[in-house]
C-alpha cells in the first residue's frame, strides 16, 4: 500500500488518500489519547508519551493493545530480555505492530500462539 | 386566556432548544432555567433571559416546582412550557402554575390526575370504549371461576398474583388443559411470597409492537389525532428508533386507533398535545390494539409526526395554550412519506450501554435534504451524569420507508461526536438489520438481539484513520509534546478501541 496522503481540512478534519480511495477523518483530543472518527465509527487511540508508563497492562505482563493477529513470537519461556526488545509481532489494519518489552526481565510464559486472533486487553506474555 | 408573550421553558437539553426555536419564530420571548451543571449549556445560550435554579441534581433544580414558578414570576413570564420528563406530568405543578397566574402549556391538572393513575385510567378507558388488554381479578377465586375468567380473556393467558410483582408466581397458560396445574402453582407461589393467594388473569400479548397515536385538543371542544408512531425499537423500555407510518397498520386499523385515541382524550377532557400508547398484536387487517397509557405531554419523538403530517406541534401547543382554536382540523391532516427518528445517546454499546460523561471534543451534525437534528449539545459541552443521556435526535424524512432508512444511515455515518462514546455505531447496525429492513421488530427485539448488535458494531477502522491521527499529533498545538512521535507513531500505538 502506498503512503497515505493527509490533507488538513481545518477544524480537526482531514482528507486522507490511501491510494485507493479518500476518507474524511476527524481527530480530537490532547495528550496521549486521541479520538478519531471516520464514517460513523469512532475509536480512541492511546499513544503514550515516552518516559511515562503505559496506563494499561501491569508490570507482570504484556497486553494486546487492539484486535490483531499474532504473526510472530520472538521469545521463549525462560529467555532474558531487555527493555525495548521485540517480544511479539501483531498485525492489524494491514500493518505490523511490534510488542516490545516494557522493562528488563525474564519471560515466564507465552500466552498466545502464531496465528491467534487476539482481542484488545488480553495478556500475551508474562514476565518473571 | 390570551396570547403568550414571554415563556419560561422548565427543561433543558434538546427539547428546551426546540421550544425556544418555535418561540423565536412566533415572536415570543424566552426564559431559560438552569442548574449549576448547565450554566454554559446551549439551551441557556439560546434564551433571551436565563434564571439559575440551584445545584446540579434535578431535585434541587429542574424538579423543584417552587423554584421554577418563582423564576417565572421574577422573569416576568406569563406561561411555562414543561417539555417532557421533569415536571411535565405532575398535576400539582400544573395546579401551582394556575394558582400563580401562569399558563401551563399542557393539559389541565384534572386530566393529568385522571391519566396519572394506571388503574383509574384503565377503568375510564373501558367506560369510553377504548380497548384495553383483557384482564380481571374474579371475586370468586375458585378454580372453576378462575378457569372461566381465563376463557373470557382468551389464550394465551397470564396468571399473576394480585398482590405481586417482579414476575414471581406468573404462569403462562396456552391451552385449557394447562389451567388447573398453573392455577395451583401460581396460588402456592403467591401465598408463599406475598401472603395472599388472590390471582389476576389477563391476555398475554406476545411479541407486541408499541404503536402510539398523537392527539391534540383545544379549549373549544376540538379533538383530533395526528396518526401513529411506531416505537417498538426500545431497550429496557427506553426508545431508540421511532418511525411513522407504522408498516404494520392497515388503513382500517389506523383509523380505529385514531378514533380510540380521540375517545380517550375526550374521556378526560384533554387539552393540548398528548399521546395514547397502544400495544399492537399481529399486523394488517387482523391486528388488534390495546390501550397502555396516555402520555400527557409533548413526546420526545414528536418530530416524526411533524415531518410526516407537515405541522409544527410546538406552535400548535403555544397557540392552544394561549386560548386559540387548533390550527388544523381532522380532515386537513394526512400522512405523506416516511420519517425515522434515531435517538443519539451518550452510552457505550460496546460496554453494555454504560452512560458516558465527559466533554465533547468535536461535534458535527449531518446536513442535507430531509435531515433534521434536534440537539442540546455543541462542541465543548460537558456531558454530565446528572441527566438523561440523550444528546440529540436525528430525524429524517423520505418519500418511502426505504428512502428514509438509507438517508438515516448516510446521516448517521456523517454524525461526528468525539470525546465520549455514543450509540451511533449501534444504530448503524440496527438500521441495517434484516428485521428492521423487513419492519418486523417487536418490543422485545432489542433486549433479545441488542448484545449481538453491539458486538457487531465494533468494527475495524481503515488505516487512513491512523494516518490522520499521526498528522494531528505532528502539529504541536494538539499534542503538547512536539516531535516526540513524528518518527513512527504506528510502532508505539496503544489501545485502539472502536
Amino acid at each position: 500500500m502506498s503512503e497515505p496522503v493527509v490533507t488538513p481540512l481545518g477544524e480537526d478534519w482531514y482528507l486522507v488518500d490511501d491510494g485507493e480511495r479518500r476518507w474524511r477523518v476527524a481527530v480530537a483530543g490532547a495528550g496521549d489519547t486521541q479520538w478519531v472518527f471516520v464514517n460513523g465509527q469512532v475509536a480512541t487511540v492511546e499513544i503514550p508519551t515516552p518516559g511515562r508508563r503505559r496506563r494499561k497492562g501491569g508490570d507482570g505482563g504484556v497486553m494486546s493493545p487492539m484486535p490483531a493477529t499474532v504473526v510472530a513470537i520472538r521469545v521463549a519461556p525462560g529467555q532474558a530480555v531487555a527493555a525495548g526488545d521485540t517480544l511479539i509481532v501483531l498485525e492489524a489494519m494491514k500493518m505490523e505492530l511490534p510488542i516490545r518489552a516494557p522493562r528488563d526481565g525474564v519471560v515466564k510464559t507465552v500466552a498466545c500462539a502464531k496465528g491467534d486472533l487476539v482481542p484488545p486487553g488480553v495478556n500475551l506474555l508474562e514476565f518473571e | 386566556m390570551s396570547r403568550i408573550r414571554r415563556l419560561l421553558i422548565a427543561n433543558r437539553g434538546e427539547i428546551a432548544v426546540r421550544i425556544m426555536r418555535a418561540c423565536r419564530e412566533l415572536g415570543i420571548e424566552t426564559v431559560a432555567v438552569y442548574s449549576d451543571a448547565d450554566a454554559e449549556a446551549p439551551h441557556v445560550r439560546a434564551a433571551d433571559r436565563a434564571v439559575h435554579l440551584g445545584a446540579a441534581p434535578a431535585r434541587d433544580s429542574y424538579l423543584d416546582g417552587r423554584k421554577v414558578i418563582a423564576a417565572a414570576l421574577s422573569a416576568g413570564a406569563d406561561a411555562i412550557h414543561p417539555g417532557y420528563g421533569f415536571l411535565s406530568e405532575r398535576a400539582h405543578f400544573a395546579k401551582a402554575c394556575d394558582e400563580a397566574g401562569l399558563v401551563f402549556v399542557g393539559p389541565p391538572a384534572s386530566s393529568l390526575e385522571r391519566m396519572g393513575s394506571k388503574i383509574g385510567a384503565r377503568r375510564l378507558m373501558v367506560e369510553a370504549g377504548v380497548p384495553v388488554v383483557p384482564g380481571e381479578t374474579p371475586a370468586d377465586q375458585s378454580d372453576g371461576s378462575l378457569a372461566a375468567a381465563i376463557a373470557r380473556v382468551g389464550f394465551p393467558a397470564l396468571i399473576k398474583p394480585s398482590a405481586g410483582g417482579g414476575g414471581i408466581g406468573m404462569k403462562v397458560v396456552r391451552t385449557a388443559a394447562d389451567v388447573g396445574e398453573a392455577l395451583a402453582a401460581a396460588r402456592r407461589e403467591a401465598t408463599a411470597s406475598f401472603g395472599d393467594g388472590t390471582l389476576y388473569v389477563e391476555r398475554l400479548i406476545e411479541r407486541p409492537r408499541h404503536v402510539e397515536i398523537q392527539v391534540f385538543a383545544d379549549a373549544h371542544g376540538n379533538v383530533v389525532h395526528l396518526f401513529e408512531r411506531e416505537c417498538s425499537a426500545q431497550r429496557r423500555h427506553q426508545k431508540m428508533v421511532e418511525e411513522s407510518p407504522c408498516p404494520a397498520l392497515s388503513p382500517a386499523v389506523r383509523q380505529a386507533m385514531g378514533q380510540a385515541a380521540v375517545a380517550a382524550a375526550r374521556a378526560v377532557n384533554y387539552r393540548n398535545a398528548g399521546t395514547c400508547e397502544f400495544l399492537l398484536e399481529g399486523e394488517g387487517e387482523a391486528a388488534r390494539f390495546y390501550f397502555l397509557e396516555m402520555n400527557t405531554r409533548l413526546q420526545v419523538e414528536h418530530p416524526v409526526t411533524e415531518c410526516v403530517v407537515g405541522v409544527d406541534l410546538v406552535h400548535a401547543q403555544l397557540a392552544v395554550a394561549g386560548g386559540a382554536a387548533l390550527p388544523f382540523t381532522q380532515d386537513s391532516l394526512s400522512q405523506r412519506g416516511h420519517a425515522i427518528e434515531c435517538r443519539i445517546y451518550a452510552e457505550d454499546p460496546a460496554q453494555g450501554f454504560i452512560p458516558q460523561a465527559g466533554r465533547l471534543l468535536l461535534y458535527r451534525e449531518p446536513q442535507g435534504p430531509g435531515i433534521r437534528v434536534d440537539s442540546g449539545v455543541a462542541a465543548g459541552t460537558m456531558v454530565s451524569v446528572y441527566y438523561d443521556p440523550m444528546l440529540a435526535k436525528l430525524i429524517v424524512w423520505g418519500e418511502t420507508r426505504e428512502v428514509a432508512r438509507l438517508r438515516a444511515l448516510a446521516a448517521l455515518r456523517d454524525f461526528a461526536v468525539l470525546g465520549i462514546h455514543t450509540n451511533i455505531p449501534f444504530l448503524l447496525q440496527l438500521l441495517e438489520h434484516e428485521q428492521f429492513i423487513a419492519a418486523t421488530i417487536d418490543t422485545g427485539f432489542l433486549d433479545r438481539e441488542g448484545a449481538a448488535l453491539a458486538a457487531a458494531s465494533v468494527t475495524e477502522l481503515p488505516a487512513a484513520a491512523l494516518a490522520a491521527v499521526a498528522e494531528y499529533r505532528r502539529t504541536a498545538q494538539h499534542s503538547g509534546t512536539p516531535g516526540t512521535l513524528g518518527t513512527d507513531p504506528f510502532l508505539t500505538l496503544g489501545v485502539w478501541r472502536v
